[in-house]
C-alpha cells in the first residue's frame, strides 16, 4: 500500500510535538525569604500518651539534629500512629526524624533509648532492615531465611508487626529490640537500644507498649 | 486542484475519518478507564487525553502505542471544520445547525486551550502568614539561590525534567555549570549506616544520608519525593556533589568566588506580584453535629505597587478572581491554623461557557424553526379540508 508523503508528514506531526515540553530554566529576583520554620518533634508535648502530629506533607516533618546543619528530613506522611508509654520511660527531646523518644534508666546510672520513626514504603524490606539494625551492633548480615526465622510476627489494634530481638557480642553486648509496622503506605518502627541487662529487663514493658500502639484515628 | 490537496481534502472531510476517530476516541477512554487503577486521573488524564501520543514502557524503551487525545480531539476539529467549509452552504433555514456546529468547535478548542495553557497550584498559608507565591501539585524544580545581597535573592529554578535527561547544564545566571549524576523521581531519605556504602555526594548534607528510589505513587493523597545528585562544576572544577530532595526542607548554604548560595530540590513555585495574608480562617459546622457548614479564609491582598490593599472573604463557591487566576478555598486545618487554596490560571476558562450558549441556542433555533414548520403543515390542511357530512340513509 502506498502513503502518500503529505500523510506521512501529517501522522509525524504529533510525535514532533509530543516532545515539546514545559522544561525552560526561569531566573528571577524575589525580596530576602525567612528559612522554614522546623516543627518540633512530636509526642514530647503529650507527656507519656504520645501523639503523632496529622502529616501535612514535608511541613510537618520533625527537625533534625544539630548534627545535621540545620537541614530537615521529611518523614512519612499519611495517618499517624498514637501510643501510651509505660510511667518510668521518661520521654525526651527528640532528634532527627523521630515521631517519639523516651529514655530509660537503669540500675547504675546506664540508660536505654527508645525511637519511634516512620517513613514511606517499605524502607528496602524486611530482610534490609533486620540487617541493617544487626549492623548497627556489628552483627553480620543473615541471609532471608534467616531473618524470617528470627522475627516473632504480633498483631494489636489491627496492626500486623515483625519483631527482633538482637544482642551483639563482646563484653559488654548491646541489644536491640526493634519493631516494625507497615501502616497506610509507611513503616514505623519502633526501636529500643542499650546494654544488654536493661533491654532485657525491658522487653515485658516493652512488648506492652507495642500492644498500645494503634491508628491515630481509632478511639 | 492538485491532485494531492484534493486528496488531502478528501481525507479530512471524510465521515469515515468521524467515524473512525469516534471509534479511537472510545477506545481511548477505554484503555484510560482500565488504567486508571495503575495510574490515578491526573497520571491517566496527562498519559491519554492531554498528549499526542500514548507511549507504552519496554524495559527503557518508550514506544508510540496509540494516538492521544491531542491527535483525536485534534483531527476531529479538523474534520469538522473542514466538512463544515466543504458540505455546509449557509441558509437561514440551518443558521441553528451552523450555531451548534460551531459551539462544538468551540468546545473542543476549548478543551485544547484548556489542556495546554491551565496551570493549577496551591497556596498554603498559615494564619497571620504573608505568602507570595504559589507551589505547584506535582511539579518540582531545582534551586541555585544566591542569597548575597541582604535585599534580595536571585533565584535560577531548574525542572527537575533537565536533571531527569542528566545533561549539564548551563545558564548565564549561574557561574558554575550544574551537571545531573543520579535522579530519582520518587525516594526516601535515611541516615547513612557508618558501614554503608560510599554516598554519591561529596558536599553539603549529602554524604550523611542514603537515598533509596521508591516506585513513583500516582494516589492523589500522595506525593513522591524525588532526590538528584548533582555535581556544581566552575572553572576551577568541582565544587561538590550535592544530594538534594524535596524531603529535605532547608536549602543547603555554599560558597563560591565570594558570593554566599544555597542549593535545594523544592516544590515548583509560581511568584505573584502581590502577597496575601490570613487574617482568619473558619470551620463552621451545623448546631450540634460535625457536619461542616462552611470553609471561609478571610485574606488581605495586597499588590507590591501598593494599588491593592483590601481584605477578601473566600469561601466555597466563592472564589477570588484577581490577576487572571482563580483561588478557591481548597483545604483547611483549623488546629494547625492554616488554609490551601487552590490557585487556577486558565487564560480560556470562558470558552467552555460561550460554546455551551451557542449549542443551545443552535438546538433552539433548530428545533424552533421545525417546529414553526410543523404547526405550520397542521394548520394548512385542516383549514383546507371541505367539511364532509355523512349522507342519510
Amino acid at each position: 500500500m502506498r502513503i502518500p508523503f503529505d500523510r506521512l508528514i501529517l501522522l509525524a506531526l504529533p510525535l514532533a510535538l509530543g516532545a515539546c515540553g514545559d522544561q525552560q530554566i526561569a531566573a528571577y529576583r524575589i525580596p530576602k525569604e525567612k528559612e522554614p520554620e522546623l516543627a518540633p518533634a512530636a509526642a514530647h508535648a503529650h507527656g507519656n500518651s504520645g501523639t503523632t502530629p496529622p502529616a501535612a506533607g514535608e511541613n510537618a516533618a520533625p527537625g533534625m539534629g544539630s548534627g545535621m546543619a540545620g537541614t530537615a528530613v521529611a518523614t512519612a506522611s499519611g495517618p499517624g500512629l498514637t501510643w501510651v508509654a509505660p510511667a518510668h520511660w521518661q520521654s525526651k527531646a527528640g532528634s532527627a526524624m523521630r515521631k517519639g523518644s523516651y529514655a530509660i534508666p537503669g540500675d547504675g546510672g546506664v540508660m536505654a533509648d527508645l525511637a519511634i520513626t516512620a517513613f514511606p514504603g517499605d524502607v528496602g524490606g524486611e530482610v534490609a532492615n533486620v540487617n541493617r539494625w544487626r549492623g548497627q551492633i556489628q552483627l553480620p548480615p543473615l541471609p532471608e531465611a534467616a531473618v524470617a526465622a528470627a522475627v516473632t510476627r504480633l498483631e494489636h489494634n489491627g496492626l500486623r508487626m515483625g519483631v527482633v530481638d538482637l544482642v551483639s557480642t563482646g563484653a559488654n553486648p548491646t541489644r536491640v529490640l526493634g519493631a516494625w509496622i507497615p501502616h497506610e503506605g509507611s513503616t514505623w518502627f519502633v526501636k529500643l537500644t542499650g546494654p544488654d541487662g536493661l533491654v532485657a529487663k525491658e522487653k515485658p514493658a516493652f512488648l506492652e507498649f507495642l500492644q498500645t500502639i494503634k491508628p491515630a484515628a481509632q478511639p | 486542484m492538485n491532485e494531492s490537496l484534493r486528496s488531502l481534502r478528501d481525507f479530512f472531510v471524510s465521515l469515515k475519518l468521524t467515524v473512525a476517530l469516534l471509534v479511537f476516541g472510545m477506545l481511548l477512554i477505554f484503555a484510560a478507564t482500565l488504567d486508571q487503577v495503575n495510574l490515578g486521573i491526573w497520571a491517566v488524564q496527562e498519559k491519554y487525553f492531554r498528549s499526542f501520543i500514548v507511549y507504552g514502557r519496554f524495559g527503557e524503551f518508550a514506544v508510540p502505542m496509540f494516538p492521544g487525545g491531542y491527535v483525536i480531539g485534534g483531527l476531529l476539529l479538523i474534520n469538522l471544520v473542514a466538512a463544515h467549509i466543504y458540505r455546509f452552504a449557509f441558509t437561514w433555514r440551518k443558521l441553528g445547525i451552523q450555531l451548534a456546529h460551531m459551539g462544538l468547535i468551540l468546545l473542543l478548542l476549548g478543551e485544547l486551550f484548556t489542556g495546554l495553557l491551565q496551570e493549577d497550584f496551591q497556596m498554603r498559608i498559615g494564619r497571620g502568614e504573608t505568602v507570595n507565591y504559589a507551589e505547584s501539585f506535582r511539579d518540582n524544580e531545582l534551586v541555585l539561590i544566591d542569597v548575597t545581597d541582604p535585599e534580595f535573592d536571585e533565584v535560577v529554578a531548574i525542572p527537575t525534567g533537565l536533571l531527569e535527561k542528566g545533561k549539564p547544564i548551563q545558564h548565564p545566571k549561574l557561574p558554575f555549570r550544574v551537571v545531573p549524576k543520579l535522579y530519582y523521581p520518587n525516594s526516601i531519605l535515611q541516615m547513612r549506616p557508618q558501614d554503608g556504602p560510599p554516598s554519591p555526594a561529596t558536599a553539603g548534607i549529602g554524604p550523611q544520608l542514603m537515598a533509596a528510589p521508591q516506585p513513583i505513587t500516582y494516589r492523589e493523597n500522595e506525593r513522591n519525593v524525588p532526590t538528584a545528585f548533582v555535581e556544581l562544576v566552575g572553572s576551577g572544577g568541582s565544587l561538590g556533589t550535592y544530594l538534594v530532595s524535596t524531603g529535605l526542607i532547608r536549602a543547603q548554604p555554599f560558597e563560591h568566588a565570594g558570593r554566599q548560595w544555597k542549593i535545594a530540590l523544592r516544590v515548583r513555585r509560581l511568584y505573584q506580584p502581590f502577597s496575601l495574608t490570613l487574617n482568619e480562617l473558619r470551620h463552621d459546622v451545623y448546631p450540634g453535629t460535625e457536619i461542616p457548614k462552611n470553609f471561609s479564609s478571610r485574606v488581605q491582598l495586597k499588590t507590591a505597587d501598593g494599588r491593592e490593599d483590601r481584605e477578601v472573604l473566600i469561601f466555597m463557591n466563592n472564589p477570588l478572581r484577581f490577576g487572571g487566576q482563580t483561588f478557591y478555598q481548597y483545604q483547611m486545618d483549623r488546629s494547625s491554623g492554616f488554609t490551601v487554596l487552590q490557585v487556577v490560571r486558565n487564560p480560556s476558562w470562558l470558552v467552555p461557557y460561550i460554546a455551551c450558549t451557542l449549542m443551545t441556542l443552535g438546538l433552539l433555533v433548530q428545533f424552533g424553526f421545525h417546529l414553526i414548520a410543523f404547526v405550520g403543515r397542521r394548520r394548512a390542511p385542516a383549514a383546507a379540508a371541505p367539511v364532509s357530512i355523512p349522507a342519510a340513509r
